[in-house]
């Protein structure tokens, strides 16, 4: 199992000549760092199957002599590298080279591939198999926060929304095994339904463009790719158990896999239970989440000219919110600001989720064929999506237990993709998609629609083009989508009435980039893309009070496609393997940005006044710089420091955009211990993270003005016991050491209540 | 290639016209507040009234209001009603229903005269369906009828219609001018 935390690229270099003379073999081979290609230096290489190991020299090399043919693992481990367990049949002499990862703040989605194909000049950050393991007990959107330039939006502790260089929500595209999330993304307070422990790495694309997926993609993507399966035909598995103090947190999942050319097959699944959270000061009451998800993959005749494959994922959540933050009118939530402890606070712990609180459920079936031949890959896949959503709010008799929305999405995609590469250093890339969405309320609720009933029908073509001369990289590419989307409300007026309307858009978008690597030291990478993203549906059509949000919003039909023009540009500068930084600036201009602004008239209820936003249009510029420092000065101790920047602003009105992520700076410090006795891998970390407020903000734009700077300190340890073919991991971490009370811009509670004080979390970690 | 297209699988794309929504029986609704102010020495009553048939949104709420007598008890009677149903239905018998989790608050500025609790749930705690009201000189101002869902009864000053510590969100909150004369 532990080849699926690593990506392994084995290269059997010189598959030398062998006359099956017995136990005369010799494996030759080289440790390297993946990302710098250094050597590794007197790393521990062992041989499962003879039980042997050897230590590598200074340069990285080492040599086993006088083998018999056999299959083995091949284990490798490194100080401060996570260790690499790979599967090996050899009947001949055999050289070959393995990479560890050495520094998993430098993955980028490129490295992760390792593939040609894969290759992007586009901006990005990955999280491998061994960083979602740890992080297995958290959402999607916390998990990639590590990822420079990746903000999170909350609702609570337990919803959270992956913001990437300040765009979240419609602008965000999410692909789940490379199929575009289709669910209700539009909501602040609705999480991407997507287990994290199913992937074996996430990316988080932060380029201009991202012309080759599907799904929009104005401001940035997150790939979730469950990963190949390798070639191990035994079956192995990894198991976590993780515990949380604070909300009494259990995180069970379980992975099994067994490799193979003609079939190969992983199959994942998670349970998580927490109770209601709690801050330095009180309980977060109802705050508490179930979540049962799994996922099925199989992967067939992978050497053969046609590979199948077969994936399918299943999320299903209970989701508590805030009692006290579920209010009624603009009065209720004056009161709730003035108060230190929200209402309905209480003094016990409970695991009880009532009213108000989301149940959803998340299906996703895919079949995908690929061909291969020659320097030339064909791809087709087709897929479906079922989402189905209920709310649930306090209600008059015995109504809690009805859903006051529900919705249902069914989504179907079809994707057609082509590869070549050209022996002259180029290669092209092309596509056609389809995607089809049925959105429809159950009447169950007895209260008018939110979001209207809808289907929405995509189609696009792309075209991306990459040439490799010498020292430079560059692409250039296009997309064209045709959007229709047909609409059928509800009247507000008296008698109810239905009525239908229906748009069409057409989106363009194209881009250009450029990677140069200056000399061994230093890379420039410069991007330029225009995007266009038609309206979507909330944004159109919705009507109403929304959970959570104090608030009637009006959609309106009128809206007008947004172009977003937007331009990075980056280095990565590396001096001998010690000192690693990389700068990313980045500018973009949207045109007709579509936000909710403020109607200074409250709309007159019987429940008291509301306050109005209606969506509307302005000129948009975000500008901002993503940096990370990492510097080892000695090889047991590694500095990693982070500072993301960032200022929006609408440029018509000259005012702030809201809702922006504030600058932040992190600074992780970390000392891996030689191994002593059965404990490899020993690490203690310290990381302390600062989020400033958010002074680009006018008084008024907001019911409350964004919360003061605060900083966090958090630690962690852990070590792993190497037993003869399998691995104990055991970690301990706290979160929030110092119990600081704060409350964080960018969670849509903070009007409420404080954000979650000490958590320390146990974990248990069992490969096999 | 032919036998790749051959493979695409068909997208059965349904009918790109979707079909009709149901339209919710919008069971919960409030749409009709009645304040009905009977004088305990006989007369006619005085009536204040709020509707907005239509919910959030739409056509603006109708407000009427009636005046006062100084120097006056009324027997006070709220009454809430969904009127976008055929027949209306009365809310304020879910209201009575689940009068432990219900309470109104009475508040007021200018005008004066008090209101007192006339009625009581289970637990001796008011719910504010019943009042009495007093009116003193003549003078105006007006009066806020607050209805918490879930308030904290037993929060101080509750009971005695303080709606201050109460919690709860407010199912109603609707102000009427008042006159007495």
């Amino acid at each position: 199992m532990w080849k699926s935390n690593k990506i392994l690229l084995l290269f059997f270099l010189l598959p030398l000549v062998g006359k099956g003379q017995k136990c005369t073999i010799s494996i030759h081979g080289r440790a390297l760092d993946e990302i710098t290609k250094a050597p590794l230096p007197f790393a521990n290489i062992y041989l499962e199957n003879g039980k042997i190991g050897v230590i590598a020299d200074e340069e990285g090399y080492f040599a086993f002599d006088n083998l018999c043919a056999d299959t083995t693992h091949i284990r490798i481990s490194h100080v401060s590298c996570e260790p690499l367990r790979v599967f090996l049949a050899y009947k001949n002499d055999t050289v070959l080279t393995l990479f560890l990862h050495h520094h998993e703040e430098l993955m980028d989605e490129i490295l992760v591939h390792g593939k040609s194909t894969d290759q992007s000049i586009q901006n990005s950050g990955t999280l491998d198999k061994d960083v979602i393991n740890q992080r297995s007990d958290q959402n999607l959107a916390d998990a990639i926060s590590e990822i420079s330039g990746v903000s999170v939006l909350h609702t609570g502790a337990g919803i959270s929304k992956p913001v990437i260089h300040g765009l979240y929500g419609n602008r965000i595209g999410l692909l789940n095994n490379g199929v575009a999330q289709a669910g209700q993304q539009w909501g602040n307070d609705h999480a991407p339904e997507i287990d994290v422990f199913s992937a074996d790495h996430i990316s988080v694309i932060k380029g201009v463009s991202s012309l080759a997926y599907a799904g929009n993609s104005l401001g940035g993507l997150v790939l979730i790719e469950p990963g190949e399966i390798g070639n191990d035909p035994h079956i192995h598995g990894t198991t976590n158990y993780i515990y949380e103090t604070n909300g009494k947190g259990h995180t069970a999942n379980l992975s099994l896999e067994k490799g193979g050319d003609s079939k190969s097959m992983r199959v994942t699944g998670t349970l998580k239970n927490t109770g209601d959270r709690n801050t330095p000061d009180y309980f977060l009451n109802n705050t508490g989440k179930i979540e049962e998800n799994a996922s099925l993959q199989l992967e067939l005749d992978k050497n053969k000219t046609w590979n199948k494959s077969f994936y399918f994922s299943s999320f299903n959540a209970t989701i508590g919110i805030l009692r006290g933050a579920h209010i009624g009118n603009l009065t209720d939530l004056a009161q709730s600001f003035e108060r230190e402890i929200p209402f309905f606070t209480e003094e016990e712990f409970s695991r009880e989720i009532e009213a108000p609180k989301q149940r959803v459920n998340h299906q996703l079936l895919k079949v995908s064929l690929r061909r291969k031949s020659g320097q030339q890959i064909i791809d087709a896949d087709y897929s479906i999506q079922l989402n189905d959503r209920k709310e649930f709010d306090v209600r008059r008799s015995g109504r809690s237990d009805t859903p006051a929305l529900s919705l249902r999405q069914l989504s179907q995609q079809a994707n057609l993709r082509f590869q070549k590469s050209f022996v002259n250093g180029s290669f092209l890339q092309s596509g056609l998609t389809g995607n089809f969405t049925d959105n429809t309320n159950q009447p169950e609720t007895g209260i008018l629609p939110l979001i209207p009933d809808y289907n929405q029908f995509d189609e696009s073509a792309f075209i991306i083009f990459q040439k490799e001369e010498d020292k430079l990289l560059y692409e250039i590419g296009g997309r064209l989508n045709l959007s229709q989307l047909n609409v059928v409300t509800i009247t507000r007026e008296l008698p109810r009435e239905i009525e239908r309307f229906s748009h069409q858009f057409t989106n363009t978008s194209v881009s250009a980039g450029l990677k140069y690597n200056l000399n061994s030291a230093i890379t420039l990478n410069a991007n330029l893309g225009y995007v266009q993203r038609p309206p979507a549906i909330n944004e159109l059509y919705s009507f109403g009070l929304h959970q959570g949000v104090s608030s009637i919003e009006i959609g309106n039909n009128q809206l007008l496609k947004e172009n977003s023009l937007k331009s990075t540009l980056s280095t990565d500068f590396k001096l001998k393997d010690k000192l690693f930084m990389q700068a990313l600036f980045y500018t973009q201009f949207i045109n007709d940005y579509i936000y909710l602004q403020p109607n200074p008239v409250p709309d007159l209820t019987i429940r008291g006044a509301f306050p109005v936003f209606e969506y509307n249009q302005t000129n948009a510029r975000l500008l901002g710089l993503d940096a990370l420092l990492s510097y080892e000065p000695i090889e047991k101790i590694r500095y990693i420091g982070k500072l993301s920047l960032l200022k929006g602003d609408d440029l018509s009105n000259g005012l702030p955009l809201v809702y922006m992520p504030s600058n932040n700076i992190q600074n992780d410090f970390s000392y891996s211990f030689s191994d002593f006795g059965v404990f490899n891998n020993t690490q203690v970390s310290m990381q302390w993270k600062t989020f400033f407020e958010q002074k680009n903000y006018v008084e008024g734009q907001d019911f409350v003005a964004p919360p003061p700077t605060y900083s966090l300190l958090s630690a962690s340890v852990h070590t792993a016991i190497n037993l003869h073919k399998n691995a104990l991991h055991f970690s301990v971490k706290i979160d929030n050491l110092m119990d600081t009370a704060y409350r964080d811009y960018l969670n849509r509670q903070r009007y409420f209540s404080d954000e979650l004080g000490r958590n320390i979390s146990f974990r248990v970690n069992w490969e096999f | 290639m032919k036998k790749l297209l051959l493979l695409l699988p068909v997208i059965a794309f349904f009918s790109c016209e979707k079909e009709d929504p149901v339209i919710p029986n919008e069971e919960e609704l409030i749409t009709t507040l009645v304040y009905t102010l009977t004088p305990d020495g006989g007369g006619d009553p005085v009536t204040f009234s709020f509707t907005d048939l239509d919910g959030d949104g739409g056509n603006a709420p109708v407000v009427v209001t009636e005046v006062l007598a100084s120097n006056t008890t009324y027997s006070g009677e709220l009454s809430l009603l969904n009127e976008s149903v055929s027949p209306a239905e009365d809310i304020s018998d879910e209201v009575s229903e689940e009068s432990l989790e219900h309470q109104f608050f009475y508040s007021f500025t200018g005008a004066d005269l008090s209101v007192t609790y006339n009625d009581s749930d289970a637990n001796g705690n008011p719910i504010g369906l019943k009042t009495k009201v007093i009116t003193g000189n003549a003078s105006n101002g007006q009066i806020t009828i607050t209805l918490k869902h879930e308030p904290d009864k037993s929060a101080s000053g509750v009971s005695d219609g303080q709606i201050a510590n109460a919690g709860g969100e407010t199912d109603i909150e609707v102000t009427f001018n008042v006159e007495i004369q």
